[in-house]
């Protein structure tokens, strides 16, 4: 072979090397730009179908946390709260005095009040970034269905104009519509019964979150709330996580029926004893 | 005593309006129809059944017999009237205008499911014990679930369902007890069998314009029937070999008949099918039913046990 036609298919090869190297180290998760490679359904829109789950530890705590020991002593290090920054904008949340000192009250009493432990509804946003996944049901035409692993959870989102909700419930009215790129979601309708973390972080039934569903890359969504409140917080506040798509092939939403497991909780007391039940025993519990 | 005057009537009133409807002819076989009316097509080529459909009937789920004992089924034992599940005043049913069929069992023809007679007097048991712990109540009253394919029979209120459709996947939102089962329609195989779930593991496929269904992968602790319009059958115990096909077929624009075949070698001593048809009613709203949160009947029916043992127990200790 000629040298210059060598010297010419070495140029071409490390020419296409170096792009397809510079195309894989574009990231595909920073930044806030939608991206236009989304998937995107016939209509244009993205393609919200997946499987999703949010990383990080929210769920223990909006806010800056450090990690510490668990409740339960036997359980050790299986049981320890794990670490994790805010995702609050701001670090902070706006409560009012007396709110502020609730929220308090409800960590320092969090196995008697945090509704997970009892296994209701989550509400939103905590069903979010609870540590389940949750499956995104995009119809072509219109609604959106979220059905969340955890306590079989879930809401059909509605899209356009729906009529104010006549109660109030623990999951609450979505009504969505897209802006651009982004799923817009406002959330009215919620009960006082739900938290938005184990740490005691509430709400009265006057919230009102709008949440903003963004694709950032085919397998990732900028997740953002704003919770507005005017009875618990002086203004409303924002957090902001990703969501990421699960890549397991074989990734489903699998059933956590997680009533049987606080049954004996809840109602052990009142069961008739037989003499031949096995019994628990007694562990240390201490929290704070 | 007015008002109660009232209710009587009105309770003479269904029972007379229900008698009347028995005598209706069944509706005619809908095959002839489905083979007239193509449903429409989602854009991945599934046929569309999406939209808000209700099961209200007025149907029996079984053909009735001398033998049956209501209060049983009930788990009414003192015959207060106040067994579990509404009154039929508080359910919707009775004021709507409903094509009426023998009984929703279709086979055996008898309209009679053939169920071994270990799982009548385990029912019986269990219904008897309520009092006694929550594992004697039907998943439904512990606010588990109604299961797969007990939360599609009839149960007289929380009668919504929502039909979504996306690619590969029909889910299917249930208004009572807040099910989202999502069954997909991929082919992708069952889940392992160390998987024993409390709906079983659903896996899709089309059938021309039906949709059907396969359940494997169940618990032994849940029941096929959980609500006390399904009469005889409720509470009747499963076991971890039942299986069930469930066959979903759009038959025209307002109307999916919906089918289900139930084997249980241990429990049945025969297949059975019931055939319920599910009405559009793009209006009706399902509302969120958060059943666990608002639980007094578990608790509130084991302390009346207790308060029954301690009586008891006194009443010893003064004899």
């Amino acid at each position: 072979m000629q040298n210059w036609v060598k010297g010419a298919v070495i140029a071409l090869v490390s020419i296409a090397a170096t792009l397809a190297i510079s195309q894989m180290l574009r990231s595909p998760v920073e930044g806030r730009t939608p991206d236009v490679n989304v998937p995107r359904t016939a209509g244009g829109k993205p393609d919200l179908n997946g499987i999703w789950q949010a990383v990080g530890s929210a769920n223990w705590s909006l806010l800056d946390h450090q990690a510490r020991s668990g409740p339960v002593l036997e359980l050790g290090a299986v049981g320890a709260v794990p670490a994790g920054l805010s995702v609050v904008e701001g670090g902070e949340i706006p409560y009012q005095a007396w709110a502020a000192a609730k929220q308090k009250e409800n960590y320092e009493n969090w196995l008697s009040r945090d509704p997970e432990v009892k296994c209701y509804l989550p509400g939103i946003p905590r069903a979010t970034y609870m540590p389940y996944p949750f499956q995104i049901l995009q119809t072509a035409n219109n609604d959106i269905l979220i059905a969340y692993e955890y306590a079989s959870a879930s809401r059909v989102i509605k899209m356009g104009k729906v009529e104010p909700p006549p109660v109030d419930t623990w999951m609450g009215q979505s009504a969505g519509r897209w802006e651009g790129d982004t799923l817009v979601v406002d959330v009215t309708g919620l009960n006082d019964q739900t938290w938005f973390d184990r740490a005691g972080n509430f709400h009265s039934e006057a919230l009102h979150v709008v949440e903003r569903f963004t694709p950032v890359s085919p397998d990732a969504l900028d997740y953002q709330a704003t919770i507005e409140d005017p009875k618990v917080f002086t203004r409303p506040w924002k957090i902001q996580m990703p969501l990421y798509r699960r890549q397991d092939k074989s990734a489903q939403v699998l059933e956590f029926k997680c009533v049987e497991f606080v049954e004996e909780l809840m109602y052990g007391s009142l069961r008739k004893k037989t003499g031949t039940e096995q019994p628990y025993t007694p562990a240390r519990l201490r929290w704070p | 005593m007015k008002a109660l005057t009232a209710l009587v009537i009105a309770m003479a009133l269904a029972a007379f309006v229900a008698a009347a409807a028995q005598q209706q002819p069944a509706p005619a076989s809908t095959s002839q129809a489905a083979k007239n009316w193509t449903p429409p097509r989602t854009p991945d080529g599934q046929p569309d059944l999406q939209g808000i459909w209700t099961n209200y009937t007025s149907t029996p789920f079984e053909v009735p017999d001398k033998s049956d004992t209501p209060d049983v089924y009930a788990g009414d034992l003192d015959g207060t009237g106040r067994g579990t599940g509404p009154s039929s005043f508080l359910t919707d049913t009775s004021d709507r205008k409903l094509a009426k069929a023998r009984s929703l069992v279709v086979e055996p023809p008898s309209g009679r499911v053939p169920i071994m007679a270990w799982a009548e007097e385990r029912r019986n048991y269990k219904l008897a014990h309520i009092q006694d712990d929550w594992v004697n109540f039907t998943p439904w009253e512990r606010c588990i679930t109604r299961g797969v394919p007990g939360g599609i029979f009839p149960a007289g209120y929380g009668s919504g369902y929502q039909i979504l459709q996306g690619p590969g996947y029909v889910a299917i939102v249930y208004e009572m007890i807040h099910e989202a089962r999502i069954i997909p329609v991929d082919g992708r195989p069952h889940l392992g069998s160390s998987f024993r779930l409390w709906n079983g593991d659903s896996r899709g496929r089309w059938d021309g314009n039906t949709l059907v269904v396969d359940i494997t992968g169940y618990n032994d602790k849940a029941t096929v029937a959980t609500n006390v319009a399904t009469q005889r059958v409720r509470a009747i115990p499963q076991s971890e070999q039942l299986h069930v096909v469930e066959r979903f077929t759009r038959v025209d624009e307002n109307t999916i008949d919906y089918e289900a075949v139930i084997e249980d070698p241990k429990v049945f001593t025969a297949p059975w099918k019931v055939a319920i048809p599910l009405h559009r009613e793009p209006d009706y709203q399902l509302f969120e039913y958060a059943c666990h949160e608002g639980n007094r009947a578990v608790p509130n029916t084991l302390s009346a046990g207790r308060a029954k043992d301690r009586e008891a127990r006194a009443g010893a200790k003064s004899r």
